[in-house]
């Protein structure tokens, strides 16, 4: 009877052992390996197969990108910027929230591919391709954004350092020079540093493709064989852009935030403005990138198995951190400037949370601080695709509106109360939504040509982890391959 | 088109591939290799994922990636400073703004420092593309198993000992061992 008892015991301790592993295996992709060829195989289908749905949107978003964006943009040359809202007082109307909001959103890549990759952070694995993709994008709609704002696009120019006829260089002096400089760097170190790691993804494509697939990833594979050599100097540039990108990230948007600091004007005058700004823009580009990686699994084939509900816990947990950290700064912002005493700051706070956008400082601390504090804390809800898309969608809204409370709104109010307006936007809201489309158009496009998952960075983390017994409970271990 | 051809050394020596499903027996390959007389330079790895040097116990790789990138941030750097100091004094005379200096100091921090990784950054990338022949569309020696996740090991060796070193590979687990073909990629 004790042996047949013994018996039993050992066979549920091994169902329980069993059971416990293979959810592990669930769980963590890394602990979940497939054959390279079959994953390779996934990706490219992932790219090749389109549903008549994505067409469709693709389509839309065509029109909207030709309507709201070339030819209201092609309206607004030809009118002149009177067509816009911009009036004494507020100059800096919704072009520079866009511009300020697309370069927030491209933070997210740099920070999920450089800093988690500086850290060896292995759930970065299987999205940092998605994230770096969003960067390079982001800044797009970003430099649009300032010409946009610009007026007279074709006196762009005139912002780029070269002997001209008029022996007139750019002003170094001003944060706006500055802003050509950081973000030119930044767009290029970040194009770089997405197609350094897809070189070897676009041999596998070439390998596995036919006809003008396989003459585009021919051209663009550079004819990367993986020899030894190949990788000992992609994986020293990479080392070496993820360390040298991430201050290249910080000074873009302390610049941004520069333009608005070194002004001095009630609100804006902040010592703080640099660390808040490169905040905010980590939190809207997180809530961005979760958006972004939700959409991908929802949509595209096999990106079931490549993006799991562990991705998101990671990120979100990410999400939360950050947000305590933009309450923070934020509430240390106010503080200061509330304590100081000036009037006119007075007058501009109170005008922030009574004014007729009072709505909106309310929205951005509960879209902000409230809704990520009060989900985020649960492991459940932050592996649940969709919640962690709505606190996503919802921080990003609370971003937006926190950028439009910097740029406009502060701006209705100043030291002389008989200019005092507030700012309505007319043709900018069309143009706002052309380069939202532009941008998914932008990611759509890629999607169908680009291997969204970096499939060696994938199977690399595979063959670091395993399962490892300590005692009675079974683990996760990872070895160091690099 | 596939354009197949198969390598002749010029100096009269074969090159071969074999094709092992996994870093174990590559290594031990790469071992009876040199016990068989083939030198670390008459040997090239093939893989899909980066595979250190330690792990198949092959000499260091020389890069000069490190050193093009320090290259570029010191072109930056003094491009940044032509920026900065040299060319407020291009004009017939400088322009004095207010009291503001001709030259300014924070300014000239964060001019220098964007132009300087920005040299860098770009450097890099660069250094990426000579170091490694980029872009390069000549046949090359490949196998597309590779991308499949297999290692390959090329290697040159005389025609006579052909026959042994491929017993050889064989026994460690290639799972073929032929010779290599320059491929179109």
């Amino acid at each position: 009877m004790a042996e047949y008892t013994d018996a039993v015991h050992a066979n549920v301790v091994h169902e329980h052992k069993d059971h416990a592993k293979e959810h592990l295996r669930e769980k963590h992709l890394m602990l979940d390996p497939l054959p390279r060829g079959k994953m390779n195989e996934m990706v490219m289908e992932s790219m090749t197969t389109t549903s008549w749905k994505f067409w469709v949107v693709f389509g839309i978003l065509s029109a909207i990108v030709a309507g709201c964006l070339f030819y209201v943009w092609g309206y607004m040359i030809s009118e002149g910027l009177g067509v816009t809202g911009k009036n004494r007082p507020s100059y800096w109307g919704l072009f520079l929230v866009n511009t300020v909001f697309w370069i927030g959103i491209s933070h997210a890549g740099t920070f999920i591919s450089a800093i988690l990759r500086v850290f060896k952070a292995e759930f970065r694995r299987p999205f940092t391709r998605a994230a770096e993709l969003m960067t390079t994008f982001g800044l797009v709609q970003a430099g649009f954004s300032v010409f946009m704002h610009l007026g007279r696009v074709w006196l762009a120019y005139w912002l780029i350092p070269y002997p001209n006829q008029r022996m007139l260089w750019p002003n170094t002096h001003s944060p706006l020079t500055w802003d050509l400089l950081a973000i030119t760097t930044y767009l290029l170190s970040s194009t770089m540093y997405l197609f350094l790691p897809l070189i070897p993804d676009l041999a596998m494509a070439r390998d596995r493709s036919t006809g003008w697939r396989k003459t585009f990833y021919k051209i663009l594979a550079l004819g990367f064989r993986g020899t030894e050599g190949e990788w000992t100097h992609l994986r020293n540039a990479m080392t070496i852009f993820a360390f040298a990108i991430i201050p290249v990230m910080f000074s873009v948007h302390t610049i941004v935030s520069w333009d608005f600091a070194a002004a001095t004007r009630p609100g804006w005058n902040s010592t703080i403005f640099g660390p808040y700004f490169v905040v905010g823009a980590l939190h809207s580009g997180m809530g961005a990138v979760v958006m972004v990686l939700a959409i991908v699994r929802g949509t595209m084939k096999n990106m079931k198995y490549f993006i799991r509900g562990e991705h998101f816990d990671a990120i979100a947990k990410l999400m939360l951190i950050i947000s305590m950290a933009w309450a923070y700064f934020f509430f240390n912002d106010y503080m200061v400037q509330w304590y100081g005493g000036d009037k006119w700051t007075h007058q501009l706070l109170h005008f922030h949370e009574a004014g007729p956008m009072g709505w909106m400082w309310f929205a951005m601390l509960i879209f902000n601080i409230a809704i990520p504090w009060a989900v985020l804390w649960n492991q459940k809800w932050r592996s649940t695709p969709w919640i962690v898309f709505a606190v996503g969608l919802l921080i990003n809204v609370g971003m937006y509106l926190e950028r439009y409370i910097i740029v406009p709104v502060s701006l209705s109010i100043n030291r002389m109360p008989f200019t005092w307006r507030l700012y309505y936007p007319r043709v900018e809201i069309l143009l706002g939504i052309g380069t939202l489309a532009l941008f998914i158009w932008l990611y759509m496009a890629a999607s169908r040509l680009i291997p969204l998952i970096p499939v060696w960075e994938v199977e690399e983390g595979q063959m670091a982890h395993e399962l490892k017994k300590f005692g009675r409970e079974t683990v996760v271990s990872v070895s160091e391959l690099e | 088109m596939t354009d197949n051809i198969s390598r002749i050394e010029p100096s009269g020596q074969v090159s071969l591939l074999a094709v092992f499903p996994d870093l174990g027996p590559a290594a031990d390959a790469i071992d009876k290799l040199r016990a068989l007389g083939i030198s670390d330079d008459q040997m090239n790895v093939i893989s899909g994922v980066p595979v250190t040097e330690a792990m198949l116990g092959r000499p260091s790789q020389w890069t000069n990636v490190p050193r093009l990138a320090g290259g570029g941030a010191v072109l930056g750097f003094f491009g940044g400073a032509f920026l900065m100091y040299g060319v407020p004094y291009l004009y017939p005379y400088p322009i004095q703004v207010s009291s503001q200096a001709v030259i300014p100091g924070p300014p000239t921090v964060v001019i220098l420092f964007e132009i300087t990784m920005l040299g860098m950054l770009l450097s890099t990338f660069l250094g990426v593309f000579l170091d490694s022949y980029f872009p390069n569309y000549r046949p090359m020696e490949y196998v597309k198993e590779v991308s499949e996740g297999k290692i390959a090991v090329f290697f040159k060796c005389s025609p006579e000992s052909k026959e042994k070193i491929t017993k050889a590979m064989t026994a460690l687990g290639a799972e073929k061992v032929e010779v290599a073909e320059v491929e179109q990629l």
